[in-house]
């Protein structure tokens, strides 16, 4: 009686531990550390119209990029990707609006993403909206 | 003389550590607020697309999109059978955007990847009504 009678009174004046809570914390931290990725990745935002938009009809006027194979072409003649973005430039596509900032795009079966992606930067770059050229669109 | 009893007087002072735990909890709430928690679970091994435009991608996006080397597609880390339901995944997630900030999808593919294995599935995001994010590499002038 007399030892549980003595545990039961330092209870009473005892405070809560608070000791531990700094190496909790570290413990969350190394969490967090290991957990999350930093890392901000590169690319190109592409604007692409949407459902609504590829119903509109083109007219002839509208500049078109061919993609075949490996060659680029801007209006049926074959430019390297610095060309084409002097040709884009002229354009001025930023200060352009509604279908005059269009650009379609033509690819052949065998373009590879690597060429689709610069073309895509380019135009993205030249602040152009891309138009994807289905083959049931000719 | 005054100086040696100076000296001996001297006991070693404690460190204090009572503001550990503040700290502590400080760093826990910036890490907190600054990181995202990466929804993709695929760590897919692709070959980047190199461009000389590639900037960093700051705006946040709504859904991950991926074609591996093998041509499988991945929405969120998750493995789908068609671009149609790469459509239909993201259409369900810009359902409740408001913004155009919003609406920002990653895409991720193998730089290799004929037309056919990427085109509908970059069809398919537009439109479901997401921006594409492009990934790709700088490349060296």
């Amino acid at each position: 009686m007399r030892k549980k009678y003595s545990k039961e009174k330092k209870h009473r004046d005892g405070e809560i531990p608070v000791g531990s809570f700094s190496d909790i914390a570290f413990l969350l931290i190394i969490y967090f550390l290991v957990a999350t990725s930093l890392v901000k990745l590169k690319g190109i935002t592409a604007d692409l119209p949407t459902g609504e938009k590829a119903t509109q009809q083109q007219s002839s006027k509208t500049p078109i990029v061919n993609l075949r194979g490996g060659q680029t072409f801007f209006n049926d003649k074959p430019v390297t990707t610095a060309e084409l973005e002097a040709r884009l430039q002229v354009l001025n596509l930023a200060e352009a609006d509604g279908n005059a900032k269009v650009i379609m795009l033509e690819s052949t079966r065998d373009t590879p993403y690597q060429s689709y992606y610069q073309a895509m930067a380019v135009i993205s770059e030249q602040g152009g909206v891309i138009a994807i050229v289905d083959e049931g669109d000719k | 003389m005054a100086r040696r009893s100076n000296r001996k007087r001297r006991k070693p002072v404690p460190v204090p550590v009572a503001s550990m735990g503040d700290i502590a909890f400080l760093l826990i709430i910036f890490f907190l607020v600054c990181s995202e928690v990466a929804k993709d679970k695929t760590n897919l091994e692709v070959t980047l697309p190199l461009s000389e435009y590639v900037e960093k991608q700051e705006a946040s996006v709504a859904a991950r999109v991926a074609v591996d080397e093998a041509g499988q597609i991945f929405l969120d880390g998750e493995a789908v059978g068609s671009p149609k339901d790469v459509e239909w995944g993201v259409r369900a997630m810009l359902a409740s955007t408001v913004a155009d900030d919003q609406r920002h999808v990653q895409f991720k593919c193998d730089a290799k990847l004929p037309k056919d294995t990427f085109e509908p599935v970059l069809k398919a995001i537009a439109e479901a009504g997401g921006i594409i994010d492009a990934v790709g590499e700088k490349q060296e002038e």
